[in-house]
């Protein structure tokens, strides 16, 4: 009998290790927020809902509004209108509660060329009214996590662009932040440096941390989230988890199966279970007979389709949910017009 | 959880803060000794004072006849005088080369976001910077102490006029810092900073002097013109605007405290007679640096603080 071979596209942290999240627990929400420079409306009404414990990515396109959003939500720019929160702390009242809760790397950011990387650190832990005693631990600990202990005495310039994006990522991390705020950390770096961020992130994600980051590769946003909203002309246009999003676009479930042969047979069987809307033959394929089947129901009713395939004996060689992707989604939902 | 609880500050005024808790002091510091730049700089700034002493003691020896130096005591004076001058102009350029890039720098290098999203209070951005900047300029005037004091060596200059000499060049190199630290924040780009603040520290150094010199010599001529028929009342309002003038800037502060400390033999205070016609009277006057140091310290004091507003500002 062929082996049978089960997908799923959904998210990359292993489902023991991926983070429970509380949809009603939030620890980033803005109400109403609005941000206009002169006549240009940045961010337009919008409302955000970042869960504790979820890795959120925000996505939208250049000119959306991301940035102007983690700005607000960081501090460092107010909003025309509206209110936003992080941590339960309203960011214009209480900034110095908020910086507490955060941690913030900027799409561009620079380094001190004339510090070694470990001081960099220390600056910055100092900066956080870290204890001088406990410093040089955390500096260690942290070194290890982004994989930087060999070039603790390097000086800053003298590392790669994904060296300096991981150890901004530790210089994140040195007050032990609740949240992380990320604009674009995977921009302009190597394959590799990307693989590496993006696998520091689920670490993370796994330590406790809620991850908020922006992104335009939306490989790598569907590789890693919990959570996704999109955003666009300043308007969030869809937001939730991952999972919630896929079935608000998609009525039902859908599942392809590939067989050796008997594909009418299939078609008759398959039809006769209970919750499948619809059996349709696809093209063939390399001489291999398809079928996509539309059904409603949950994941025991995938399991008792294969078995009653495999009761009659057709010869299986591939089954799987089609799950719909992440661009396909965001293509469905954007207009692709920018504020 | 209260933000009270969550945050406790440290207690005592932020002006008096230990400048070696301020972690952007350290920083700075320990970036600006790193390396050959510092000592190239301060050997620089020594090899030319020694070079001008020499060229002064020289001059001031050789051609006594034409100076009309007819004692060791003007030699000395000269080389004082020569020494703290070229020192102020030294002083008048590095300052704000070395503090109009502090808060303009960071936003360049785009390291300002990373510093303000800390916990680090803008206070202390601002304080660290001009520390560490002023320790470095400090290190500059402190070591040319000696070379000063080669004065000693042919007489004629006082212990207090080293004193009020260090103290003006203190005043100005805070007061020139403190400038350069504020225009380094009020502008996002350094050449602009840097443009705004040479263009202050030449107008503090070179304009005001100018400025009050000329209505310096006025003043003069009406006090000495008029004589006893000038009224009371005008004669010391000219002598109190004389002192406005030179406590305006450290040119005219300084020419104008030793000018008193030779003829009134008062480096603190004292009085002058005012003749008129309705009397004689005797008006207290306060040496200029004292009044300068005042108001330099003052607008010094008023400049950081515009400075930690404008950094405690957020973007809007």
């Amino acid at each position: 009998m062929p082996e049978l071979a089960f997908e799923s596209s959904g998210s990359a942290l292993p489902a023991e290790s991926a983070p429970v999240v509380d949809e009603t627990d939030l620890i980033i929400e803005t109400r109403g927020l609005v941000k206009r420079y002169g006549k240009l409306t940045a961010v337009n009404d919008l409302w955000l809902r970042v869960p504790r414990g979820a890795i959120y990515g925000f996505v939208g396109p250049n000119g959306a509004g991301k940035t102007s959003t983690m700005r607000i939500l960081t501090t460092l720019m107010l909003p025309t209108a509206g209110q936003a929160y992080v941590a339960g702390y309203e960011v214009t009242k209480n900034p110095r509660a908020v910086r507490r809760a955060i941690g913030y790397m900027p799409d561009y950011f620079g380094v001190y060329e004339d510090m070694k990387v470990w001081e960099y650190l220390d600056f910055f832990a100092a900066c956080y009214e870290i204890p001088e005693s406990s410093r040089s631990q955390l500096i260690n600990d942290l070194l290890d996590l982004v994989d930087l202990s060999h070039r603790r005495d390097d000086m800053v310039d003298k590392l790669s662009r994904g060296m300096k994006q991981r150890l901004c990522l530790a210089r994140t991390l040195v007050h032990d932040p609740q949240v992380l705020i990320l604009d674009e950390p995977a921009s302009g770096l190597d394959p590799r440096a990307r693989v590496e961020i993006r696998e520091l992130m689920v670490e993370l994600a796994r330590m406790g941390k809620t991850i908020f980051f922006s992104s335009h590769i939306l490989a790598d946003v569907a590789e890693i989230c919990t959570h996704i909203g999109i955003i666009e002309a300043g308007r969030m246009v869809m937001q939730g988890s991952l999972e919630s999003i896929r079935r608000q676009l998609a009525p039902h479930r859908e599942a392809v199966v590939t067989l050796l042969n008997r594909a009418e047979e299939a078609k008759s069987v398959l039809s006769g279970i209970q919750g499948v809307l619809a059996v349709a033959e696809l093209p063939e394929e390399g001489g291999r007979k398809r079928l996509r089947i539309a059904f409603e129901g949950e994941d025991a009713l995938l399991s008792a389709m294969v078995q009653a395939l495999a009761a009659q004996g057709i010869p299986i060689l591939h089954f799987s949910e089609q799950t719909q992707d992440l661009e396909s989604v965001f293509m469905k939902v954007t207009k692709g017009i920018v504020s | 959880m209260t933000e009270a609880e969550a945050l406790p500050r440290r207690r005592g005024g932020w002006f008096f803060n230990n400048p070696f808790n301020n972690p952007v002091a350290i920083k700075e510091l320990r970036g600006r000794m790193r390396g050959a730049r510092a000592f190239i700089m301060l050997s620089v700034y020594l090899l030319l004072i020694v070079g001008f002493t020499l060229l002064l003691y020289v001059i001031s020896t050789a051609s006594q006849d034409v100076f009309g130096f007819s004692s060791g005591g003007q030699v000395g004076r000269a080389l004082f005088t020569g020494i703290v001058g070229l020192q102020l102009l030294l002083v008048t350029f590095i300052a704000p080369a070395l503090t109009a890039s502090a808060i303009s720098g960071e936003r360049e290098r785009q390291t300002y976001d990373l510093l303000r999203t800390t916990l680090l209070p803008a206070h202390k951005l601002a304080i660290g910077k001009l520390f560490s900047a002023l320790s470095y300029l400090f290190l500059l005037l402190i070591a040319a102490i000696p070379l000063q004091s080669i004065a000693f060596l042919f007489g004629g200059v006082a212990e207090i006029e080293v004193l009020i000499a260090f103290v003006i060049l203190s005043v100005t190199t805070i007061a020139l810092g403190a400038t350069g630290i504020y225009f380094s924040a009020a502008q996002n780009r350094t050449l602009a900073a840097n443009i705004t603040t040479y263009a202050m520290t030449l107008f503090i150094t070179i304009g005001l002097p100018i400025a009050t010199l000329i209505l310096t010599l006025l003043f003069s001529s009406l006090l000495s013109a008029g004589g006893a028929d000038t009224s009371a009342e005008v004669q010391i309002a000219l002598l109190y605007g004389l002192v406005a003038l030179a406590a305006t800037n450290p040119l005219m502060a300084a020419s104008l405290t030793q000018s008193w400390l030779i003829n009134k033999q008062s480096a603190f205070f004292f009085y002058e007679t005012v003749t008129s016609t309705t009397g004689v009277i005797q008006v207290p006057i306060l040496s200029p640096w004292i009044l300068f140091g005042a108001v330099y310290l003052l607008v010094a004091l008023i400049l950081v603080i515009r400075t930690v507003q404008r950094v405690r500002s957020i973007e809007e």
